[in-house]
């Protein structure tokens, strides 16, 4: 029956392999479920969270993994709308994972937010003057649009396209897909901004406050460019990290360098981006708000080393790395380079949810430390392993990478064959 | 109020556009099930999944191109280059009424689809079809076949019959379009009333075509097969008449999903 369900011509591992597999990570996520049941069911006393640190490991771990989903909407939106049709070969598998991240996201959210029995309040009582409502908006909608986009994925499952419904459906479905490649662009582009917006217009927290345009302060900005940026990288190194673990050949060496093309170039314009504002931050906005800059970062662990992390060392490194075709060409070099530009969104997603809440801004207030519970790393573990459970049947059951099946015929450092005119050396000669 | 109207009534079209999307869907997927355009969309499908290698225009095997992958899906009637090309060379009729090839009889006298199917136009109008020698040879001791009943319809590149075996289940593809008007004969699986009553054969293979195909199939074989296949034929031997009964090792569903095309 496994075997059934497996494409043609796609060697998978034993069934019993796989069954080994699964059982490290089912039983991370039911450990994470009963953290998560703890925080439902008895309250948010189950976390070192409080009125201070109101944004913990949870909201880090959010704004985190929708960054790196943002690769299924950029490589989506590159694919769909401007044609770049060589990403086709991880667009599935870019869909697979931001569906992973959004809905573990969306999860994670309903435990912190609490009361999931009235989560619709926030769509019939919206507070239209709130970030997080425009938040709460876009990653819902486009959660629905991932999942739509996913259908498709799964119908074309061997022993589900047998259904003649599912087949057509799936085959007009994905006839449409631009269209919501082009709605889940404009969902992500706005919540990727709102998030970074969200830290933007902290007045009472100078080190997040940003000026900007209009409405919008520079984070919104920063987060849009920042998230298209390691979108490409991260699944780029997820492709890497699956090709070595299946120990299969899953796209053209090609398609890497152009994920770590896109992502070098992406990363340099926010490297530059994040400079010009840290400088204007550091000059202008700071002392505007009566603290000089040096200060937020006389605070341990907080020093001025984690500001030279995130641009340098994490930002402008994989950059020039990803940028400079002979070293992108080595693969240790490209994912090196492309796990750490994912480290980098990391730290800033870091920096901006628990430097901001951990430093004082009044005269009374005091440097606060923060800890995460058992329940709060058991429900951000549960997020991990849920997403490798999906992705691993996802991978196994269905046809992530179109390429894979050709690169398992085809000599591995085959030219790429280009039709020419006919020769006519005779018809029918041989 | 109104910046509270403009940012509701935004993601509201949003979520519509979404919405119309799934719909408009759902209602052209209820459109081609009542056409009937489930063999169609499952062979387009098919086609796109193939590996470039096994989407090649038939004027490579005749060495016309280096390299050429099909655009059509293998429907060479609607291809301008094939036409182009007939015109530019005619095809030379031989006289000879049968290919042998590695031990294998391919006669003459009729088309021959990639799928392994053949289709042979009778005197009383109808075309008979069957399934070639190596295709035979693959399916030589089947499990279980599903023939269609009389008056059953078929389409080009749908599914024309089903054969089972070991744990392999083969669609085999029809070469033409019409009703089948009878099962099982001497030397063929199905009689058909062609569709529109004189059959448009372009897209296959002619019997010039053959043997460059063939060769190509055996190359194809071989490696669905591999590697213990390979020293077998390298030498000029001939084919085995029970392919499945020699190589009980062989991922049987892989052999027959390469070498039928099915995806």
């Amino acid at each position: 029956m496994d075997r059934q369900l497996i494409a043609r011509r796609l060697p998978r591992c034993p069934a019993r392999q796989f069954v080994l597999w699964l059982l490290p990570w089912t039983a991370l996520l039911a450990f994470g479920l009963y953290a998560a049941g703890l925080c439902l069911v008895k309250g948010l006393n189950q976390t070192n969270m409080d009125n201070r640190f109101a944004f913990g490991l949870w909201i880090f771990l959010d704004l985190t993994v929708i960054a790196l989903g943002a690769g299924a909407f950029f490589t989506g939106f590159l694919v769909y709308i401007l044609k770049l049709k060589e990403l086709s070969a991880v667009i599935y598998s870019a869909v697979v994972i931001g569906f992973v991240c959004y809905s573990g996201a969306v999860a994670v959210l309903l435990v912190d937010v609490g009361q999931p029995l009235r989560a619709w309040f926030t769509f019939w009582y919206p507070n239209v003057h709130s970030m997080l409502t425009e938040v709460t908006f876009c990653i819902t909608c486009y959660l629905t649009v991932l999942f739509i986009e996913y259908l498709p994925i799964i119908l074309k499952n061997r022993k589900l396209r047998q259904v003649p419904s599912f087949l057509v459906f799936e085959f007009q479905l994905h006839k449409l897909i631009y269209v919501l490649a082009g709605a889940g662009t404009f969902l992500s582009f706005f919540h990727q901004g709102s998030l970074g917006g969200l830290y933007g217009v902290l007045r009472g927290r100078p080190f997040a406050f940003r000026e900007g345009f209009a409405i919008w302060p520079s984070t919104f900005f920063l987060f849009i460019i920042s998230a298209v940026a390691v979108g490409p990288a991260f699944i780029l190194l997820t492709t890497w990290l699956v090709s070595k673990i299946s120990q299969r050949r899953l796209v053209k060496p090609q398609v890497l360098d152009l994920l770590g093309r896109i992502s070098g170039l992406l990363l340099s314009v926010y490297v530059l981006a994040k400079t010009v504002d840290t400088l204007i931050w550091i000059n202008r906005t700071s002392p505007g708000s009566g603290f000089p800059a040096w200060q937020y970062y006389s605070w341990n662990p907080f020093g001025t080393w984690i500001l030279f992390a995130e641009i340098v060392v994490f930002g402008l490194i994989p950059a020039l790395i990803l940028l400079i075709p002979r070293l992108r060409r080595r693969t240790g070099w490209l994912v090196s380079a492309a796990l750490m530009a994912c480290l980098g969104v990391a730290l800033n997603r870091f920096v901006l949810t628990v430097q901001t809440l951990a430093l004082p801004t009044l005269g009374f207030d005091q440097f606060v430390s923060y800890r995460p519970s058992w329940q709060e790393t058991g429900t951000f573990l549960a997020v991990v392993a849920y997403g490798v459970l999906v992705y691993s049947f996802s991978f196994r059951y269905l046809q992530l990478f179109p390429q894979e099946r050709a690169l398992e015929a085809a000599p591995a450092a085959e030219a790429e064959p280009v039709e020419e005119e006919p020769v006519l050396v005779g018809r029918y000669s041989l | 109020m109104i910046g509270s109207l403009v940012f509701l009534g935004a993601f509201y079209a949003v979520l519509a556009v979404v919405a119309a999307t799934v719909a408009c869907a759902a209602i052209r997927s209820r459109r081609a099930l009542a056409a009937q355009q489930v063999d169609e969309i499952r062979w387009h499908e098919t086609f796109h999944e193939l590996p470039p290698s096994e989407r090649q225009c038939r004027h490579v095997a005749t060495g016309e191109f280096r390299y050429r992958e099909c655009p059509h899906a293998f429907d060479c009637r609607i291809c301008e280059t094939h036409t182009r090309l007939v015109a530019r060379k005619p095809l030379i009729l031989r006289d000879t009424p049968q290919e042998e090839i590695f031990g294998m009889s391919f006669p003459l006298d009729r088309f021959y689809h990639r799928g392994h199917t053949w289709v042979r136009p009778e005197p009383d109008g109808t075309v008979t079809i069957g399934l070639d020698e190596l295709g035979r040879r693959v399916l030589s001791s089947p499990d279980r076949v599903e023939l269609p009943p009389a008056g059953a319809g078929l389409r080009v590149n749908g599914t024309a019959w089903r054969v089972h075996q070991r744990n392999a289940d083969v669609r085999l593809l029809s070469p033409v379009e019409g009703q089948v008007v009878e099962v099982g004969g001497p030397d063929w699986v199905l009689r058909v009333k062609p569709a529109d009553g004189c059959p448009d054969l372009r897209h296959l293979l002619t019997p010039e075509e053959v043997r460059p195909w063939l060769l190509r199939e055996m190359e194809r074989l071989q490696l669905a097969l591999s590697p213990a296949a390979a020293p077998t034929l390298a030498d000029g031997g001939v084919l085995v008449d029970d392919i499945a009964a020699n190589y009980p090792e062989a991922d049987w569903d892989a052999v027959c999903g390469e070498l039928f095309l099915q995806g």
